[in-house]
This record gives C-alpha cells, sequence and structure tokens, in this order.
C-alpha cells in the first residue's frame, strides 16, 4: 500500500483520532464559554483577504458542534497559519489551532490531502526531511548544490527504519 | 566552555535550498564567538505537517530535541518555523504527560528520551539579546551607513507571543536595532509590516500565496525601501527567489534586493562576501552595492 493510500484512505487510527477530539472538545468548550464573535479574528485574517476565509464563523461552527460541516469545507485548508487570529483574540480563543485541529480531523476522515502535503509527508518519511537537496541558480546563471558550495554533509536520521517505523506508527499504522 | 555553543538546526529549506542562509550564518555567527556544533541524526522540524497531524510534528520536535539532550546542548534555530515547532514542543509536552510518555515509548527505539530541558535560540534573540548589540558593534568594519532597509519579520518570528517568540508581536524592533547597530538607516515601521509572505500556501494554493507575495513587496516597492531584510528562508524563497514571479501576480515591476540578515550582517563585519552566498539572491543585491565595486 502507497503512502497516499495510508493516509488518505487508511483505517482509522484509534489513539490519534482520540487526541483529536479531545483537542477538538477543548477549544470547543473554550470557544463556547468565551468567544462572542467579534469577528476581530476575521479582520485580521491574512486569509480572509484573498480566499475568503472567516475565521470567526470557523468558531462558530465549533460552537455549535458542526464538526462534519467543519472538516468537510474545503476553505480550512486556506488558513495561511499567520497567527494573527490567535495574537489577537480579545478572549484567547485561537481560530488558528481549530484549523489545525479541524484539518487533522479530516485527514483521520479519509479527505484526500490537497497540493503537496502527500509528496512532502512522502518525503520526510523517505529521508527525514521536507525535500531532497536542491540545484540553485547563481547570479552567474552557474548551477550549485550543497557540495559545490563546501557546505557539509546533511544531518539526517541515521537509522531510517527506526525513524520510518515511529512515523507510520502516528501517521499510517493500522489500530 | 564557551558560553555560546549551540548545536545548530538546520530544518528542512535551510540546508536543501536556501544555501545563502546556511553559508551566511556558518560565516559570520562564529566571527561572533558562537560556535557552532553539527549533530548527526536530526530530520524536520514537523512545523508543515501540523495541518495534517499534529501528533507528528510533536515526534518529530521532540526527537530532535532529545538528540540535543542527549548532547548537552542548545539548540540554534535560524528558521522561525522550527523555533517555533520545537518550542510549542515543549510547552505542549510539558502540560500532556501521556502524549510525553508515548512520545518517549517511540523514541526508545533509536535510544533516545525526551525530558525537555533543551533550550532554543533564534537568529533574532542570539545576536540582539545574547551577543548583544554593543559586542556587534565593536566587530563592524563596513558600516551599512544610510542604508534605508525595511525587515520583514515573518509570522512564526513573532507569533503567537504566548510560545515565547525571539521580538514583540505588535511592535517588533529587535533586528532595526541590529541594523542600525550596523550602521544602516532602517524605516522602523510600515503599514504591511506584521504581514505573512504567503508561503504557508505554497503547498495547495501556490498562485495565492504568489499574490500574497506581490502584494507585501509592491507595497514596500512604494514606500521607497532600499531593500528588504529577512530571517526566514520559507519568506525569503518568496520574497527572494520568486520576485519576478510575484510581480506578475499583482501587475507590477518588482526590483527589490532582498537579503538574509545574516548575510548584511557578515557584509558589515567584513567577512569575506563569497562566504555569504550573496551570488545566490536572485534579487537584485547589486543595486545596495554591498561588495563596494564602485567606490
Amino acid at each position: 500500500m502507497t503512502i497516499t493510500d495510508l493516509t488518505s484512505m487508511g483505517e482509522p487510527q484509534a489513539d490519534v483520532r482520540a487526541e483529536i477530539n479531545d483537542r477538538l472538545k477543548r477549544l470547543q468548550h473554550h470557544a463556547s464559554d468565551y468567544c462572542y464573535q467579534c469577528a476581530k479574528c476575521t479582520s485580521g485574517c491574512e486569509a480572509h483577504k484573498l480566499l475568503e476565509l472567516e475565521p470567526h464563523k470557523i468558531v462558530a461552527l465549533l460552537k455549535r458542534g458542526h464538526i462534519t460541516e467543519l472538516t468537510n469545507n474545503d476553505v480550512i485548508w486556506t488558513c495561511m497559519t499567520c497567527l494573527k487570529c490567535r495574537e489577537r483574540c480579545p478572549q484567547q480563543v485561537a481560530p488558528v489551532e481549530i484549523l489545525f485541529a479541524a484539518k487533522n480531523l479530516a485527514v483521520q476522515n479519509g479527505k484526500e490531502l490537497p497540493g503537496k502535503y502527500t509528496a512532502m509527508l512522502q518525503s520526510i518519511l523517505g529521508t527525514g526531511l521536507l525535500q531532497e537537496i536542491q540545484t540553485v541558480t547563481t547570479t552567474t546563471n552557474a548551477t550549485m548544490t550543497r557540495d559545490q558550495l563546501c557546505l557539509p554533509p546533511l544531518s539526517l536520521p541515521t537509522d531510517i527504519t527506526k525513524f520510518q517505523a515511529s512515523i507510520m506508527a502516528i501517521a499510517m499504522q493500522k489500530p | 566552555m564557551n558560553p555560546h555553543r549551540y548545536a545548530l538546526f538546520p530544518g528542512c529549506l535551510m540546508p536543501t535550498e536556501q544555501y545563502a542562509l546556511e553559508l551566511s550564518v556558518r560565516a559570520t555567527l562564529p566571527a561572533l564567538g558562537v560556535e557552532l556544533v553539527d549533530l548527526p541524526g536530526l530530520s524536520c522540524c514537523g512545523e508543515p505537517m501540523k495541518s495534517v497531524n499534529q501528533t507528528l510534528t510533536l515526534y518529530l520536535s521532540a526527537r530532535s530535541l532529545a538528540i540535543a539532550e542527549k548532547n548537552h546542548l542548545s539548540f540554534f534555530a535560524p528558521c522561525p518555523q522550527c523555533h517555533l515547532a520545537l518550542h510549542e514542543t515543549n510547552i505542549i509536552l510539558q502540560k500532556n504527560p501521556a502524549m510525553m510518555d508515548r512520545i518517549n515509548d517511540m523514541l526508545k527505539t533509536e535510544d533516545l528520551h525526551y525530558t525537555g530541558t533543551t533550550k532554543i535560540v533564534h537568529t533574532v534573540d542570539l545576536l540582539h539579546d545574547i551577543i548583544g548589540l554593543d559586542a556587534i558593534k565593536k566587530h563592524v568594519k563596513h558600516p551599512l551607513t544610510g542604508m534605508k532597509l525595511v525587515v520583514h519579520y515573518g509570522c512564526q518570528t513573532i507569533r503567537p507571543k504566548e510560545l515565547g517568540r525571539p521580538d514583540d508581536s505588535e511592535n517588533p524592533q529587535k533586528v532595526e536595532e541590529i541594523l542600525k547597530t550596523l550602521g544602516a538607516d532602517p524605516i522602523t515601521d510600515y503599514p504591511q509590516k506584521l504581514d505573512c509572505c504567503g508561503a504557508p500556501l505554497l503547498p495547495n494554493k501556490p498562485e495565492t500565496a504568489l499574490t500574497k507575495t506581490g502584494q507585501k513587496l509592491q507595497a514596500i516597492q512604494d514606500l521607497g525601501a532600499a531593500g528588504v531584510v529577512d530571517l526566514c528562508p520559507w519568506c525569503h524563497k518568496m520574497l527572494d527567489s520568486r520576485q519576478s514571479k510575484a510581480g506578475e501576480t499583482v501587475a507590477a515591476k518588482l526590483d527589490l534586493p532582498i537579503l538574509y540578515l545574516t548575510q548584511l550582517l557578515g557584509v558589515a563585519i567584513g567577512i569575506d562576501p563569497t562566504k555569504l552566498g550573496l551570488d545566490l539572491n536572485l534579487s537584485p543585491i547589486h543595486k545596495l552595492n554591498l561588495t563596494g565595486d564602485k567606490k
């Protein structure tokens, strides 16, 4: 089975799901007690200006317990994680954390990872890093890599099998 | 022993692509008395995976922190995203012993154990608070006299405040103070200063990410700044490497020099420019005449 299968269609992982549900529940309690929908989060939201994300509505959905509506809505993937909503909320509600939890749950529910997330996950699993060594171009149009720039070798997991086993246990293993 | 001895936490983007940051970090900090130690076995901090699986982020960060613990070293993380992930992992795991136990169970296979004692510093607090402006001033050989620069801090450098960021969330000034120490004349505030570069949207909305970059750079250009100083490899990838593409999204011809703080620091303290990766910046940094060719 490929990583894509495992992450997007794999069996649910009981403990990971339990942790996400706990986290969402805590966020829900806090939002229900404290959020009074002033929409300060939305007024400063970087993704609101370009992608119509409205964090105060995300909080409202959670307050009312509409978890499925949250996780099924692709707008949760437009958050730029600029963290302004968390910083500026007068009630210490953190819409960005609600979005992280909603995205985590969507993935657990079998939602296909958008864009390059699968490739990034595959790369971390394969080497420990988000991407392999890239060749870069200089201002004089020469191409260079780490070695040519006399940079030391990359620091990477020494025993990749053990490293992979742990990642599989968290992100991909069946219960 | 050197009090400024740190294990370098390279992260992903710096060692695989943003070589100018790594070159300038490795060239400038030792000149200021910092000893950087390369630890084997490190990996991604996990921050870019937080949207997919937060437990994975916690595991990856805790794993690296455990390696630093084993070596009795603090981390120096030049990437603000890594700095935030490592720091937040410490905070989350201290509050969640069950999760810490679970992660330690997995770390056992690699003979590692996480307790959360590793300190993490970033370029900004290392230079401004730990080494200090007075010490930096003594090293300045080629002051950046009159250079009208603006600083792009990047989101994770300053937010969220409650997670111990290197500078203030609403009015960060430490980098401007460092630049003044280097002789420059930074524009200390501008309306878009706290805005995002757009990079976090690269994985799934690359076009919008570029628009975000274009909008911010256009505003800075209209401000009349001579150049932009940044800190984060993700931001630099957007502001520098993708500047011309970002310009297309806002129908503007962008022509702004973009430099890492450590590159400018290196120039000012007289490090050989070839060791600062200046030829890797794709933005027009020649406009700043940093190497003094025409003088």
